[in-house]
C-alpha cells in the first residue's frame, strides 16, 4: 500500500467512524446479537445460558400455533395492503394530475395522515369506529356502518386495513405523482393523436413508463406491511384474544410481556427477518426484470 | 433504482400541465366534462374520508362527556377549553413536548452531521475499502426494526442508555444514520471534484473543506434527510415505549398512549390530548408543506 492510499484510508476512517460507530452499536450488533441469542435459551436476565441449536426455530414453526397464525394473518394483511395501497395511491395520483387548480389542495389533504403517528391515527379511528359510525348508521339508516369494527375479528381485519390505508396511501401517492410528472407529455399527445383514449393512454403509455416507481411502491408497502405494529396496537392490541395479532406484536409480547424468553423471541425475530428478506428480494427481482428502459 | 429524475420542488408545485387524460381540445367536450366532474366528486369523497377522523376528534374535543353522548356529530355548544386544560395537565404537555424535541433534535443533528461526513468521504474515496463500507451501510435497509429491537433493548440497558431521553436520541442516530449515508453518498456525486482539489491546493484542510465548502452545498439533501428523520422520530412509538421507563421522560406519543390506557372511556380527555399531540406536527406541515412533500418523494426514490 502506498503512502498516499494509506493516508486516504485513514482520512476516510476519520470521516466515517462516528457514523460507523453508532451504526455498529445500535443496528449491526443487535442484528448479530439477535442471531446468536436465537440459538440459545437465554431469558434476558441470567448471565448464563445454553446453546440449543435450532430448537427455538423448530418450536416456533411447529409447536406455536399462535405464532404461525400471526404469520398467516400478517401475510393476508400484506397481500391486501400491497394491492390496495398501490392501486389507490396510483389512482389518486392519476386523478389529481388531471386537476389544474385544485391539485395542490388534494395532494396536501391526502398526505396529511402520513404526518401523524398511526398511534394517534389509530385512537382517532377507534373513536370513529365505536362512536361516530354507529351514530351515522342510526341517522342515515346505513346499517352496514354499525358493526363491531373493533370487537369482531371478521371486521377488525378491515378496520386495520382502513386505518393502514388511511395512514399510508398519501406517501405512495406523492411518489406516484412525481413519477407521473416525469412522463413526457409529448408521448401521451402522440398516442392521443393516434386515437387512443385516456384509459388506453394510461395503460399503454404511462403505466410502462412509471413501472420503476411501481417497483419502489410495492417494495415499500411490502417491507412496511410486514413490520406493521402501531396500527394494530392502537386499534385492537392484537385482539380480541389474539385474532388480529401480527408477527411484530407476537414477537414483542414474547420478549417483554410475560414469558421473558429472549432466545425464543429472537428466533421469531430472525424468522420475520428471513421472510421479509426472501419476499422483498423475490419482488425486486421479478419487477426489475419487467421494467422498461425509458 | 432511478426513475423520474428531476422531481424538484418546482415540478411538485407545478400548477399547469396536461394530466394523463389530456386529449385534443374540442373532442367529446360534454363527455369529458362529465368525467371531470366525476373525478372531482371522487377526490372530494376521498378528502372527506381522509379528514373525517381529524375533524371528529377536533369537534368532540370541545364537548363534555354528556354532550358527546347525546350527539357526536353535532357542533359543540361552546368552544370550551376545559378539556384541553385537563389534557394539557394529564399528559404534562410542556415536559412531554420538550422531551420529544430533545430526542428528535439530538437524533436529527447526529444523523445529519455523521452521515454527511461519512457519505461525503466515502463517495470521494475510490477503492475496495470504501466500497465495503458502503455495502455495510446498505445492509441496514434489509434489517426490519422488529428483528433487532429485542437485542437493541438489551444493549441499551448495558450501555445505560435505557431510561434516558439523550440515550434515546443517540440510539436513533445509530438506527437512522445508514439510510442517510446512502442518500448523502448519492448526492455528493453531483458536486464537482474540482472544488475539493482547488480548496486543497489553496491549503484548506480536510475537515475545513468539508465544513466550509462541502456541507453548505449539501443543503438540498440535508433538508430531505432532516425531514424524513424528524418525521420518523417524532412519530416513533415502540422504541420510546421500551426505552423510557420514567414518566418524566415520556415523549408526547407515550404520554398520550398512557392516557388512553388509563382513561379508556374518557373521550373528552383522550381526544383533546390527541389534538394537542397532533398540533405541532400539523403546524409544521402547514408551514413547510412544499419542502416536506418534495423531501418525501426524493428520499423514497433515491433510497
Amino acid at each position: 500500500m502506498s503512502k498516499t492510499s494509506t493516508k486516504r484510508v485513514l482520512t476516510l476512517l476519520l470521516f466515517a467512524s462516528p457514523a460507523l460507530l453508532f451504526y455498529l452499536i445500535f443496528t449491526i450488533a443487535p442484528a448479530f446479537g439477535g442471531a446468536w441469542y436465537s440459538l440459545t435459551d437465554w431469558n434476558g436476565l441470567n448471565p448464563s445460558y445454553r446453546l440449543v441449536g435450532f430448537a427455538n426455530y423448530k418450536e416456533a414453526l411447529a409447536d406455536d400455533p399462535a405464532f404461525v397464525r400471526s404469520i398467516l394473518f400478517t401475510m393476508k394483511y400484506v397481500l391486501f395492503m400491497v394491492v390496495l395501497q398501490n392501486a389507490i395511491a396510483l389512482l389518486l395520483a392519476a386523478l389529481i394530475e388531471t386537476r389544474r387548480r385544485s391539485r395542490t389542495w388534494f395532494r396536501t389533504i391526502f398526505f396529511t395522515p402520513n404526518m401523524l403517528s398511526l398511534i394517534i391515527g389509530g385512537y382517532m379511528w377507534v373513536f370513529v369506529f365505536t362512536k361516530v359510525l354507529p351514530e351515522l348508521a342510526e341517522r342515515t339508516g346505513a346499517a352496514w356502518l354499525d358493526r363491531s369494527w373493533i370487537g369482531d375479528p371478521a371486521w377488525s381485519f378491515y378496520a386495520i386495513l382502513i386505518l393502514s390505508l388511511w395512514g399510508g396511501v398519501g406517501y405512495l401517492m406523492v411518489i406516484y405523482i412525481a413519477a407521473l410528472q416525469g412522463v413526457q407529455p409529448a408521448l401521451k399527445e402522440a398516442a392521443a393523436i393516434d386515437g387512443a383514449n385516456g384509459l388506453r393512454i394510461f395503460r399503454y403509455v404511462t403505466l410502462p413508463l412509471i413501472y420503476p416507481a411501481l417497483t419502489i411502491g410495492v417494495f415499500l408497502t411490502l417491507s412496511s406491511s410486514f413490520k406493521v405494529y402501531d396500527a394494530v396496537y392502537a386499534l385492537t392490541g392484537g385482539g380480541p384474544g389474539r385474532a388480529t395479532q401480527v408477527i411484530s406484536l407476537n414477537i414483542v409480547e414474547e420478549a417483554f410481556s410475560f414469558s421473558n424468553r429472549y432466545g425464543y423471541a429472537s428466533a421469531k425475530a430472525m424468522i420475520l427477518f428471513l421472510i421479509v428478506l426472501v419476499i422483498t428480494l423475490l419482488q425486486l427481482r421479478f419487477m426489475k426484470r419487467r421494467e422498461v428502459e425509458a | 433504482m432511478k426513475p423520474a429524475r428531476g422531481m424538484s420542488m418546482e415540478s411538485l408545485s407545478r400548477q399547469e400541465g396536461p394530466g394523463p387524460s389530456a386529449r385534443p381540445p374540442g373532442r367529446r367536450a360534454v363527455g369529458s366534462r362529465f368525467v371531470s366532474g366525476l373525478i372531482l366528486l371522487l377526490l372530494l369523497g376521498c378528502s372527506v374520508f381522509t379528514l373525517l377522523p381529524i375533524y371528529m376528534a377536533l369537534l368532540n374535543s370541545f364537548k363534555s362527556a354528556g354532550e358527546m353522548l347525546s350527539d357526536v356529530l353535532a357542533w359543540p355548544s361552546s368552544f370550551d377549553f376545559a378539556n384541553y386544560a385537563d389534557a394539557y395537565r394529564k399528559i404534562d404537555f410542556p415536559r412531554s413536548f420538550g422531551n420529544t424535541v430533545l430526542v428528535t433534535v439530538v437524533g436529527a443533528v447526529g444523523i445529519v452531521l455523521f452521515a454527511s461526513m461519512a457519505g461525503y468521504k466515502m463517495s470521494r474515496t475510490p477503492g475496495r475499502f470504501s466500497q465495503s463500507l458502503f455495502l455495510l451501510f446498505a445492509i441496514s435497509s434489509l434489517i426490519p426494526f422488529h428483528s433487532i429491537v429485542i437485542t437493541l433493548v438489551q444493549i441499551s440497558k448495558g450501555l445505560k442508555a435505557q431510561g434516558s431521553t439523550l440515550g434515546l436520541g443517540l440510539i436513533y442516530v445509530g438506527l437512522g444514520v445508514a439510510l442517510a449515508v446512502f442518500l448523502y453518498h448519492g448526492f455528493v456525486k453531483s458536486i464537482p471534484r474540482e472544488l475539493d482539489e482547488a480548496a486543497i491546493a489553496d491549503g484548506c484542510g480536510e475537515l475545513r473543506l468539508y465544513a466550509i465548502v462541502i456541507f453548505p452545498l449539501l443543503l438540498p439533501i440535508t433538508a430531505t434527510v432532516a425531514i424524513l428523520n424528524v418525521l420518523w422520530m417524532w412519530n416513533d412509538f415502540l422504541l420510546p415505549l421500551m426505552m423510557l421507563t420514567d414518566s418524566r421522560d415520556y415523549t408526547l406519543l407515550i404520554s398520550t398512549n398512557m392516557l388512553f390506557g388509563e382513561y379508556n372511556n374518557d373521550w373528552s380527555a383522550i381526544l383533546s390530548s390527541l389534538v394537542l399531540t397532533m398540533l405541532p406536527v400539523l403546524l409544521l406541515y402547514v408551514l413547510l408543506q412544499k419542502y416536506i412533500l418534495s423531501g418525501i418523494a426524493d428520499g423514497a426514490i433515491k433510497g
